[in-house]
Parts: C-alpha cells; sequence; structure tokens
C-alpha cells in the first residue's frame, strides 16, 4: 500500500546533503521549469489537484490563483512548518531526510507566483529541524539554486529560516504572519485574506511544508502522474503519522483515498497486544473522533471524512484502543487548546478554560449531569464564534467525544466515589 | 456631507451613511450593536466578538460589525434569536472570571459590562469552578491603577498607547485566560494624556487613583462644559455633586466628544485642573486686608475710580467673550486704557502637536477678535503714570517676577477681581471675588477659531458674582452677561443669529464664516 513519492529519498542515507540529493534527482527539473510560463505551472499545479496539505485541504493552485495582479508590491511565500498539531509528525520528516525537495518546491512555487522572498516559519521546538533545513538552505545557496540567480536563470529567491517561539496557534496563517513580522501571535481577522495583504501588508502566500515538497514531483512528472495516485476529488499522496495503540506506529507515505482500517491492519500492524479498537482520531487531535462503527466505512481522502462528519485533517491518525479514558483525553485535549489560546477573542479566551475546569470537576467525581451538558452546551457557544478556528479545534473533538462516549461522563457523575479514586 | 446608503437591518430599511461601519452608520439611526472592544477613535480590533452579527444572502453568516463596512442594500441581522444568543453566550464568557465587585468599582454605573449584563444577558451564573484570579490594584504610574481581574482584554487602553500617544507602555502580556494587560518592568505610563485609559476602558479596570472611591458616578451632576487649562479649550464633562451640608464641588473633568476641537481626549493638565475650580479660591470682599460686604468693598472703588485721573483696565485672556464685552464697556466709560497684556500665560515650548498649546489662556483669540490690546508696550507705557489698576483676574505673576511686579505697580493703588487668593490679592487695596468658569456661562474661542459656549455647571452656597456683574457695579453700561452678549452678537457676525443656547455643542468654527463678520 506504500507508495514512495515524498519519501522517495527519506531511507536514503545522507540524502539532505547535495550532493546525494542531487545524486537522486534534486534539482533536475530546474531547466524545465524556466522554460515554463509561470501560468503554465500554476496551471499544472492545478491539474494535478494538489490540496493544501496544512489540513484544511484547500487546493494549491487555486489560491495561487487570488493573489492580486500589478499591485506593484512584493508576492511574499511563507512556508508553513510550525507543524504544532498534537498527533501530527510529517512535515518533520522532509525537514530533516529530505529539505532539498522543500527548496526546490519552494524555487518551483516562487517562480509561478512571481515572489523573491520566501519566509520558513519553523516552530521553535524543532531544533534538529531547523539545523538541517538551515545547513540544506546554505548549501543551496553555495551552489547556487538559491540567491539572485537560480540555477544560472534570471530569477532570484532568498530563503529566510524564521524560529517560532513555542506557541501553536502560529501554525494559523495569519498568526504566523505576525509572528514573523515581530509581533505577538494572534490571528488577524479575515478579510482581508493574506493573498491580498499579507506579510507586511503584501501579497503573500502560506503554504504547508508538504504541499510545497509535493511541487517538485508534479514538475518532473506531470499532473497525470500525480492523479494516478489518490482519487478523483483527492488526488496524489499524503504523508500519514500514525500513533497511539498500534502494532507498528510511524510516518507511512500513502495514496489518498485507502480504506482506514485496512490501513491501519495492513500497515500499522493493528491494534495493539490484540486489544478492540475503541475510536481513531484521524487527523490529528482536532479531527472528531471516528467510532469503530464509522472507521469501517471511512477511507482516507477529504470527501470520505467530511461525510463521516470529521477531517481528513494532517494526516496524522491516532488509534485508542479499549482501555482509553475517554474523559482523561477530553482533559488532555482541552488542557492543550486552553494553553495555546491566544488570548484575543473573549469566547476562546475565557471559555476553553471553563471546560477544562468542567471536565476536571468531572473527572474529580465532583461533576453532576448538568455540568456535562454545560461542557456540550459550550462547545457551541464559542465554536465559530471567533477570529480564527483554534476554538472549533478543540470544540469540534470535545464535541464529538461528548456525543459518541457520553456514557463515559455520566458514568463519572454517577459513580460513588470508591471506584472515581479507583479510575485515578 | 457622506453620501447615504440604505441598508437593512433586522428587515426594515434605514438610511445611513456611507463609509463607516455597521456599528457607526446604525448608531447614527439610534440602532445599538452592543460592542467592547470598539473605539471610533481606536479603529476596529474584533476580539471582543459582542458585535457580531449575522448578514443574510451572501457573505458569511457571522460577521464582526466593527470590522464590516456599511454597505448598500446589506442586509444585517441583529434583532434574531441566534444572534441574542452570542450576545448573551460572550457577556457569560466575559462574566465568568470577573470579580463582579460592583458595590466596590469605580465603574459602576457607566460601566458597559453592567449596561450589556441587563441589555442582553440577565441570566443567573454558571460557574461552579474556581475563577481565574489575578493582580488587583497595580500601580500603572501616571495616575492610572489597574485591576487586572476586571480586565476583558479588549485593548482599547494598549491601542490607545501605541497609535494615539505612540508612547506604548502598555501591552497584553501572556495567553488565554491567563492574558493581562501590564506595563514594562520598571517603565510606568508616562505621558500627558495617560488618564485617558481610564476613560477609554469600558468596565473598572483602568481607574483614576485621583477620582477612586471619591464619588459613585450615579450622584455627579454631568455638565457640558469647555476646559480653561489652555487655547485648545477642550470639550469637556464637568462632574460635580454637593453632598449633604458640603458644598457644591467638582470630582472631575471628562472629555466631552467634539470631532471640532479635541475629538474622544483631553490631556492630563486639563483633567485635573478642575481642582483649581475646588481650591484656593478667593471668597471674601475685602478693603485692604479687611473683610466687608460686597456692597461696602464696591462703593469703596466707585470712590477710588471717580479720584483716579488714570486709570487701566487689565483683562485676563481666560474671561469669556461677555465678560471682556463688559469689562471692555467699563473701560470706555471711565476713560480708563484697557489691557489685556497676558505674555506670561504663554508657556513657549510646553505645547504639542496633539491637544496641549503653548498658550495658557483660554481665551485670547477673544482678546483678538474684540480688538484689546495685549502689548507689553502699551500696558507698561500705560502703568508707568497710571493711578489705578482694575485687574480682572490677570494673574501678572506669569508675566512679572516679584520685583517685576512691584515696579509695575509702585503706587499703583489696586481692585483685584480674583478667583483665586494669591499674594497678589492678598497685597490689592481692594480684593474682589467673583465666580470662576465652573460657576457662569460663557463664550471662549479656542486657538483655531472655534467658538464654544459652556454653561453653568457649579452653584456654590456662597454664590460669588461673575465679571459682567462686578464690571456693572463700577459702571459698566452693560448690565449683566445676556446683555453682553446681544453686544458680542454685533461684533461677531456669525453669532447673530444664534442665542447662546443655540450654540451647536461642538461649536462655531469662525473660520468657515467670513472674516467680514467680525467688525470690531
Amino acid at each position: 500500500m506504500e507508495v514512495k513519492i515524498l519519501s522517495a529519498k527519506f531511507d536514503i542515507e545522507g540524502a539532505n546533503k547535495l550532493e546525494v540529493a542531487k545524486q537522486h534527482g534534486a534539482y533536475a527539473n530546474l531547466d524545465r521549469l524556466f522554460s515554463m510560463e509561470p501560468a503554465d505551472v500554476i496551471e499544472e499545479v492545478k491539474k494535478s489537484g494538489l490540496r493544501g496539505r496544512g489540513g484544511a485541504g484547500f487546493p494549491s493552485g487555486v489560491k495561487w490563483g487570488f493573489l492580486p495582479k500589478d499591485t506593484g508590491k512584493p508576492v511574499y511565500l511563507a512556508v508553513n512548518s510550525d507543524e504544532s498539531e498534537p498527533a501530527t509528525f510529517k512535515d518533520r520528516y522532509i525537514l530533516v531526510r529530505d529539505p532539498h525537495m522543500l527548496i526546490e518546491g519552494i524555487i518551483i512555487c516562487s517562480y509561478a507566483i512571481g515572489s523573491h522572498d520566501t519566509y520558513i516559519y519553523i516552530r521553535g521546538e524543532y531544533t534538529t529541524q531547523v539545523k538541517e533545513l538551515q545547513a540544506a538552505i546554505d548549501e543551496a545557496y553555495e551552489a547556487g539554486y538559491l540567491g539572485d540567480k537560480v540555477a544560472g536563470h534570471d530569477f532570484r529567491v532568498d530563503v529566510t529560516v524564521h524560529r517560532g517561539a513555542g506557541a501553536y496557534v502560529c501554525g494559523e496563517e495569519t498568526a504566523l504572519l505576525e509572528s514573523i513580522e515581530g509581533k505577538k501571535g494572534q490571528p488577524r481577522s479575515k478579510p482581508p485574506f493574506p493573498a491580498v495583504a499579507g506579510l507586511y501588508d503584501c501579497p503573500t502566500i502560506i503554504n504547508n511544508v508538504q504541499s510545497i515538497a509535493s511541487l517538485p514531483y508534479i514538475i518532473e512528472n506531470g499532473a497525470d502522474a500525480y492523479r494516478q495516485y489518490g482519487t478523483e476529488k483527492s488526488p496524489g499522496t499524503h504523508l500519514f503519522g500514525i500513533s497511539g495503540h498500534v502494532e507498528k506506529p510511524g510516518m507511512y507515505e500513502l495514496p489518498l483515498g485507502l480504506p482506514l482500517l485496512e490501513v491501519l491492519e495492513k500497515v500499522a500492524g493493528g491494534v495493539w497486544k490484540g486489544r478492540k479498537l475503541k475510536g481513531v482520531i484521524p487527523g490529528g487531535s482536532s479531527t472528531p473522533v471516528l467510532t469503530p462503527e464509522e472507521a469501517k466505512t471511512v477511507t482516507l481522502d477529504y470527501e470520505s471524512m467530511a461525510q463521516h462528519k470529521t477531517m481528513f485533517g494532517s494526516g496524522g491518525i491516532v488509534v485508542l484502543d479499549e482501555t482509553v479514558d475517554i474523559v482523561k483525553l477530553v482533559k488532555n485535549l482541552i488542557n492543550f487548546y486552553h494553553h495555546e489560546s491566544c488570548g484575543q477573542c473573549t469566547p476562546c479566551r475565557e471559555g476553553l478554560g471553563w471546560m477544562k475546569k468542567i471536565t476536571q470537576k468531572i473527572l474529580d467525581g465532583e461533576g453532576t449531569m448538568s455540568d456535562v451538558d454545560l461542557l456540550r452546551e459550550l462547545c457551541d457557544n464559542i465554536e465559530m464564534k471567533t477570529v480564527c478556528v483554534l476554538s472549533a479545534a478543540c470544540t469540534m473533538p470535545v464535541r464529538s467525544y461528548l456525543d459518541k462516549f457520553r456514557h463515559e461522563f455520566e458514568a463519572y457523575v454517577t459513580a460513588d466515589e470508591s471506584s472515581v479514586a479507583e479510575a485515578k | 456631507m457622506a453620501d447615504k446608503i440604505k441598508l437593512f437591518v433586522n428587515g426594515e430599511e434605514v438610511e445611513v451613511e456611507s463609509g463607516k461601519n455597521l456599528v457607526d452608520a446604525v448608531s447614527a439611526v439610534g440602532i445599538e450593536i452592543p460592542h467592547l472592544c470598539y473605539h471610533p477613535a481606536l479603529g476596529a480590533d474584533g476580539n471582543c466578538r459582542m458585535c457580531l452579527v449575522g448578514l443574510e444572502e451572501g457573505g458569511p453568516p457571522l460577521v464582526p460589525a466593527c470590522k464590516t463596512p456599511a454597505q448598500e442594500g446589506m442586509k444585517v441581522l441583529l434583532d434574531a434569536e441566534h444572534i441574542r444568543k452570542i450576545q448573551h453566550d460572550v457577556m457569560e464568557f466575559e462574566l465568568i472570571n470577573h470579580p463582579i465587585d460592583c458595590p466596590v468599582c469605580d465603574q459602576a454605573g457607566e460601566c458597559k459590562l453592567q449596561d450589556y449584563y441587563m441589555g442582553y444577558d440577565r441570566k443567573d451564573s454558571r460557574m461552579t469552578v474556581p475563577q481565574v484570579t489575578k493582580s488587583k490594584k497595580l500601580d500603572f504610574g501616571g495616575g492610572v491603577v489597574h485591576d487586572q481581574e476586571r480586565c476583558i482584554v479588549c485593548g482599547r487602553c494598549v491601542r490607545f498607547l501605541r497609535q494615539i500617544t505612540k508612547t506604548g507602555e502598555l501591552g497584553i502580556i501572556n495567553r488565554t485566560d491567563t492574558a493581562r494587560v501590564n506595563i514594562f518592568p520598571g517603565r510606568p505610563i508616562d505621558n500627558r494624556y495617560g488618564l485617558n485609559v481610564v476613560d477609554l476602558c469600558p468596565v473598572g479596570a483602568m481607574t483614576s487613583s485621583d477620582f477612586r472611591f471619591k464619588q459613585r458616578v450615579w450622584f455627579l451632576k454631568k455638565v457640558p462644559s469647555v476646559c480653561h487649562g489652555c487655547a485648545k479649550g477642550c470639550s469637556i464633562t464637568i462632574d460635580h455633586n454637593r453632598e449633604k451640608y458640603q458644598d457644591d464641588i467638582i470630582y472631575r473633568f471628562r472629555p466631552r466628544l467634539n470631532q471640532q476641537v479635541n475629538g474622544y481626549f483631553m490631556c492630563n493638565d486639563g483633567r485635573l485642573s478642575y481642582r483649581r475650580e475646588n481650591e484656593g479660591r478667593l471668597t471674601q470682599f475685602r478693603l485692604g486686608k479687611n473683610e466687608r460686604d460686597m456692597l461696602d468693598v464696591i462703593t469703596g472703588c466707585n470712590k477710588e475710580i471717580a479720584h483716579s485721573r488714570k486709570t487701566v483696565v487689565l483683562v485676563s485672556p481666560d474671561l469669556s467673550l461677555e465678560q471682556m464685552v463688559s469689562v471692555k464697556a467699563l473701560a470706555e466709560k471711565l476713560g480708563a486704557t484697557l489691557s489685556g497684556f497676558s505674555d506670561g500665560y504663554i508657556k513657549t515650548g510646553d505645547g504639542d502637536d496633539y491637544l496641549i498649546s503653548d498658550d495658557k489662556a483660554a481665551n485670547r483669540k477673544g482678546l483678538e477678535i474684540l480688538g484689546i490690546d495685549s502689548s507689553r508696550k502699551s500696558f507698561e507705557e500705560a502703568m508707568a503714570d497710571a493711578e489705578l489698576l482694575i485687574n480682572f483676574n490677570n494673574d501678572l505673576s506669569l508675566s512679572y517676577d516679584e520685583s517685576g511686579i512691584r515696579s509695575l505697580l509702585g503706587d499703583t493703588r489696586t481692585i483685584a477681581c480674583s478667583t483665586h487668593d494669591d499674594e497678589l490679592t492678598g497685597q490689592a487695596h481692594f480684593a474682589l471675588a467673583i465666580s470662576s468658569y465652573s460657576e457662569y456661562a460663557g463664550t471662549v474661542i479656542n486657538c483655531d477659531n472655534v467658538l464654544q459656549h459652556f454653561t453653568k455647571a457649579v452653584t456654590k452656597n456662597n454664590e460669588l458674582p461673575d465679571v459682567c456683574a462686578i464690571a456693572a457695579e463700577l459702571g459698566s453700561p452693560l448690565q449683566n452677561a445676556g446683555q453682553a452678549y446681544a453686544e458680542l452678537q454685533r461684533a461677531i457676525g456669525a453669532l447673530s443669529e444664534y442665542q447662546p443656547a443655540d450654540i451647536p455643542a461642538e461649536g462655531l468654527n469662525l473660520n468657515d464664516s467670513e472674516a467680514a463678520n467680525v467688525t470690531a
């Protein structure tokens, strides 16, 4: 089931070094790229159907098309490498094992959208990754793949690595821009969208690392080759991070559209220790959970996930076995999003902390049924009332746990003290 | 005038000005969209989420009204169940960690949380878990005391100090529900407009150390007036009250919106100049050092005037136009030299390019318009052989040092009509207490030629005569401020069609009227 497109060089010793990477085809397509018109590059990417790999799945070529023409302002490219969504670990592989694929992708994207300055926003905790990435960028500059004349062509691309300081919200594209600008990382109200007024108020395209890294393959092999993989509406491959209670957790590159359970069985070795499945988080902690029943029919693509009232997300699949205490899971989940709320909008700032304390109260055996109801109601009261979707990233999954595993919450409420103590 | 556009609110068509956001546009026609973080002077931030409204037909289902421009044909949903629910929910979130210490909070009575709770919430608290605790009574400097627990993190104060004063003393530190407003360590609020954050704060988080715990605001009588702290003449509200068995005193000045003069703000000096209305006042009539009846002193003055072969009448550049007209008429009647010399009122370099003027006189334009000579030369020449100086509240100590005053006055007898009891008043041969600007109605013209009228705010237990009345007693043919105003209408053509009460609240810009209208 596994394919090797993005991960083709992941297992090659030293592929993060320019020399080795070049032996395996890195930067081989630049002459071809510069022989194309930028509009044709965009067209090819549109045809490939590549969708943003940051979680939202917006078609990349279409996004590029939103750039206004002839504004007289520079166009910036920001590469989102903040990879902070719990259970997500895909971009880090690219940064460490094949950074030149990303740099080549940056050159392709820059040429397509007419940008000369790229900022790679990388999460602060990625110390190894930032080192490897910067080393690769330095090599690329030295070899002339970056700088005033990319591979001898009359096109300048400069790349700056910007490290975050440890805020999940800076993965939100406008908070990311604020952070690059040296401000507090808080999302901006939209409109205006970044394509119109982004970094330093200039037209800006923000793409995920994996989206950008997918470009060299598409330019080399064409849109049709990319479309061999995946489904009609979700073409291509994706780096899936499978974690949790499976026998073989890890990062696997798979075409989109495969049945979830089959992947879990055949690729990840099934639920560990012969236990039963309790649920699956399909695409990072912010995606609503799937019950074993729902997991039976879902496939790993944007459409099937939406039909199952969840999201494809970042491809970070978490498997929950029968021993998982959903209330504790929810507490942990809310803890994270509460901690990461930027504190700008009232409902998120005040509401997530409230939800956290109510969940703790339930866990402590002091909760009531009305606390469970309140928790459920707060999900609705907070969600989509805020500038960005961080609050929804918390309330959507919490709502799904409350709706699908309500009995576990009620068990805490109705349990006598001794059984609660035991559960602790 | 801006173009008008038509849009729909709750299905009803309203006509509003274009180029405004929804909050301002519909507020002008009397429809309230509740908002906490938005302030017209600071622009939209969109963090409080209280102004979320629905849009029918196209567009996103929910938009922050503060960030949404009013557009032709827009269909705004405000009075819908789901919008009311959002307003209630946001209020609930604002209040769960709020201490609700209204009984000891200075903001009570003028608090947006209170108003909106009554307007949009009115539900019992469902908060059964411990509240977030933060720091209280933090001294932010500049007379600002902060309570982080009451704060709703709307950021108005932060934006004011960044955008308006550009001093940036405040920031919001931390994130999530531990986000709080604070100063940088060792860098207190240090600018001349800092106290505006107290007005801007929609809740009781920013309090003024000067006003804290002095009065419940609902006891305060609020009267529109004009600041006399400098030539800018900021529009203000005088908040005063007479406590039982006490005198009527002023507790604070607050800026009053006037786009033609000061916008929404005023400087700290002006704001605190209310103290001078309460303190150090001359309340007696004196012959030499001895307190006498007003009539005795007036009689004495009139005898003095009758004997004087040369009299100089000096007016303060702070007097109202009516008072200046009265005094001018008096000087003419007495054949006296009239001067408005007040160079000392000008503190060169003290002003800025915002609201504070170098000139600390409230009505210097009035002197100019009435043709009252203010030059040092003619004043000193007249004083050289003057036998009597009648001084209407002109503070000579601003223009001369002690020896300067001594040599200026020489053997000249002095009648001091004064609001304040200072050394010069103490040395005067006749001292007459007069009312100050919070105690009379009048008209002044600011440095930008904007004429404003203000009404009487304070009524003292011991009411003092105003300058017009004293001038009349000393011989002015104009008997009172009303007659003086009629005279003023002849002098300033722009006033001919206005009675004092009809002068617009934002004043009359005399630059707009023809210069020929001024005939004095």
